[in-house]
């Protein structure tokens, strides 16, 4: 077999580049992310040798200041500047922003596509730019619905683009229907891709970016143009992706996706990073720290004055707190003994945060 | 790469085999033009010329020619398509790296085309009740042929990279090559027999008509230069299509921005 063969990951994982800066929050993030992905099942370990991963967590991509120059002179235009990425297997992180932000620049260069004006990139210790090898590891769905021969059938297609990424045809053959199989598109496998649905579409499109059985899953904005149940479909795929041991970079606008997906969040504006986190700290650092309480029965005059005196407002049997932490066991104290029914922190979401931050962000010119 | 060829010879067959009525209308507009130019050139021959060399040359001429047309047009072309439809990443994707695969492609399609030709002659033969001869020496300067067919179409396959718009260039060139082609420089006194060896497909069409209008035999010497400047162009053809792809990966246009 062409693939894998050549790259077994170190037991152990590998140690962290020195940390420069606000880019290598990872460590610590990726130790907690197994609590905090609800997807992640430590106990899942697929059978049929399509991922020889270890937990070991080993970087698939690192991206060093990368940054992409368009045009000369007066059309001279930055579109991307020092992005530094790094991504471990099975982890999903989502590259967020606006319309001309510099998303699809980053995938193409991460894929080999776009040449960076600066800066490296390295998937699974080879340099895209450098080895064609390296593509080995790279499976891609670029923007737009056009990844596919329209005239072959979804088992052509997939045969086809194994053999193109040096998967053995046989091998190719087997796979493909094994990914239809479990896409659940066996029905349609010899349909042409152009009568098939645009869901169904994206769906084989993401197969054949899998056929070679790559460690790196790259997708441009992957839910776009799709209706609502094509595009939960996608997102269970992904997920499914991920549980396998693969790496995957998605890029997005659409905040839900990105905060559904991820477990770190990269936001991207006019070609900069400008925060980068594991989806549920970004969260949890942008939600207030203001507490909604609820209570079965009625307090009495004497706890609903302790209740007030530490800062809370009491409405009927819903109580409002907002102040320290500390202070809230005080005050869950001076409840007692009337049953809680519910104790609730306001929580941020990805919108919320999003144009908090791009809003707050001084424009920084070069 | 044995599977690349396979895959690529198979895809270029059903792509060109899913829809039967496009198939069928393409082979018969060919055999159409081929018949009239056959019944035209017995015309004007008059009816007691005796088939011989000089028909097998007129029908073999023009299609060698419709042949070398489309091998050199079939990179760019499949190249624009392809940046248009949005399959062309995909194929830079490759670990082969895309000279590889357009090499592959070239091959595949070279091959279907062969396959049409010899239907659509075969046809001919029974419609027309006449044979063709195509003694296997034209084999050689064949092949120099198309390799500097290939050359070029590499070029104009570079050219499609970086211009992206290449429609015009490409009937230009064509009304060229007919030019170059059709010019029997090989006949030529001075000066001009030295300077078409440097022409691309130039010394291979000279044998080429040697062989089948001339009655001559293989002069092997002048073989081997042609085969030299196949060679050569083959080589710059492939060197200028690289050069292509990094700049076009330097802009940013591989897909067409
Ligand atoms: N090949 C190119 N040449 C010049 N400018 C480009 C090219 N590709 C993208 N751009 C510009 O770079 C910016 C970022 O584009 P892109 O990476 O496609 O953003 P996103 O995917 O985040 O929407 C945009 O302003 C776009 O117009
Ligand atoms: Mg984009």
């Amino acid at each position: 077999m062409a693939l894998g063969s050549t790259h077994q990951h170190p037991a152990t994982p590998l140690p962290l580049l020195p940390s420069s800066g606000k880019n290598f929050k990872i460590s610590k993030d990726f130790i907690c992310r197994w609590e905090l992905n609800p997807f992640v099942q430590l106990a899942h370990r697929p059978t049929d040798g399509w991922a020889e991963n270890s937990l070991s967590g080993s970087i698939m991509l690192d991206t060093r200041d990368l940054s992409k120059v368009y045009g000369r002179g007066k059309q001279r235009f930055e579109a991307v500047q020092q992005v530094s990425l790094t991504l471990r297997q099975g982890e999903v992180l989502a590259f967020l922003g606006p319309n001309g932000a510099g998303k699809t620049t980053t995938i193409k260069m991460i894929a080999g596509l776009v040449r960076p004006t600066q800066g490296q990139v390295t998937v699974a210790g080879e340099d895209p730019h450098r080895q064609p090898r390296a593509l080995r590891h790279i499976g891609a769905v670029l923007e737009g619905n056009r990844n596919l021969y329209w005239r072959l059938t979804p088992e052509e297609n997939l045969e086809y683009f194994g053999v193109l990424r040096q998967v053995p045809r046989k091998v190719a053959h087997r796979r493909g229907l094994e990914l239809l199989a479990r896409f659940g598109l066996e029905e349609k496998r010899q349909t042409p891709v152009q009568k098939l649905s645009r869901g169904m579409q994206q769906k084989v499109a993401i197969a054949v970016a899998l056929i070679h059985n790559p460690k790196l899953l790259l997708l441009d904005e992957p839910t776009l143009g799709l209706d609502v149940e094509a595009s939960e479909m996608v997102k269970a795929l992904v997920r499914q992706i991920a549980q396998e041991g693969r790496a995957v970079l998605l890029t997005t606008h659409q905040l839900d996706v990105a905060e559904e997906l991820s477990d770190r969040v990269a936001i991207i504006r006019r070609g900069r990073i400008i925060a980068e986190q594991s989806t549920e700290a970004l969260l949890r650092e942008f939600s207030s720290s203001t507490y909604h309480l609820e209570v079965e029965g009625d307090l009495s005059p004497q706890q609903i004055h302790t209740v007030t005196q530490l800062g809370a407002t009491v409405q009927g049997r819903q109580i409002t707190y907002a102040g320290p932490p500390e202070t809230l066991y005080k005050l869950l104290g001076a409840l007692s003994p009337v049953p809680l029914v519910s104790v609730q922190r306001d929580r941020a979401d990805l919108t919320q945060v999003f144009l908090k931050l791009v809003n707050d962000q001084p424009d920084v010119s070069p | 790469m044995i599977d690349l060829l396979h895959a690529e010879l198979k895809r270029t067959w059903i792509q060109f085999i899913r829809y039967p009525t496009e198939v069928i209308s393409g082979i018969v507009i060919i055999i159409a033009v081929f018949y009239g130019l056959f019944a035209s050139a017995q015309y004007i021959a008059g009816p007691g010329f005796a088939f011989g060399d000089r028909l097998d040359a007129v029908v073999i001429g023009y299609a060698l020619w419709s042949l070398i047309i489309s091998v050199n047009n079939d990179i760019a072309i499949n190249l624009q398509i392809e940046a248009e439809t949005g399959t062309l990443e995909q194929v830079f994707l490759s670990p082969f790296g895309a000279p590889r695969v357009f090499l592959a492609r070239a091959f595949a399609s070279l091959a279907l085309r062969l396959v049409i030709l010899v239907v659509v002659v075969l046809l001919l033969m029974g419609l027309s009740g006449s044979r063709l001869a195509f003694p296997p020496i034209l084999l050689l300067p064949l092949a120099s042929l198309l390799l500097g067919g290939y050359g070029l179409a590499f070029l104009m396959g570079a050219a499609a990279l970086v211009f992206k718009r290449v429609q015009q260039v490409l009937g230009i060139f064509q009304f060229l090559l007919l030019f170059l082609l059709a010019a029997p420089l090989e006949e030529s006194t001075g000066l001009m027999q030295y300077l078409r060896f440097l022409l691309p497909m130039l010394p291979s069409t000279g044998l080429l008509r040697d062989l089948m209008a001339r009655g001559l035999r293989l002069d092997w010497l002048t073989y081997g230069l042609a085969l030299l400047n196949g060679m050569v162009y083959f080589a710059l053809g492939l060197l200028v299509f690289r050069w292509a792809e990094a700049t076009a990966k330097q802009r940013g246009s591989l897909s067409g921005y």
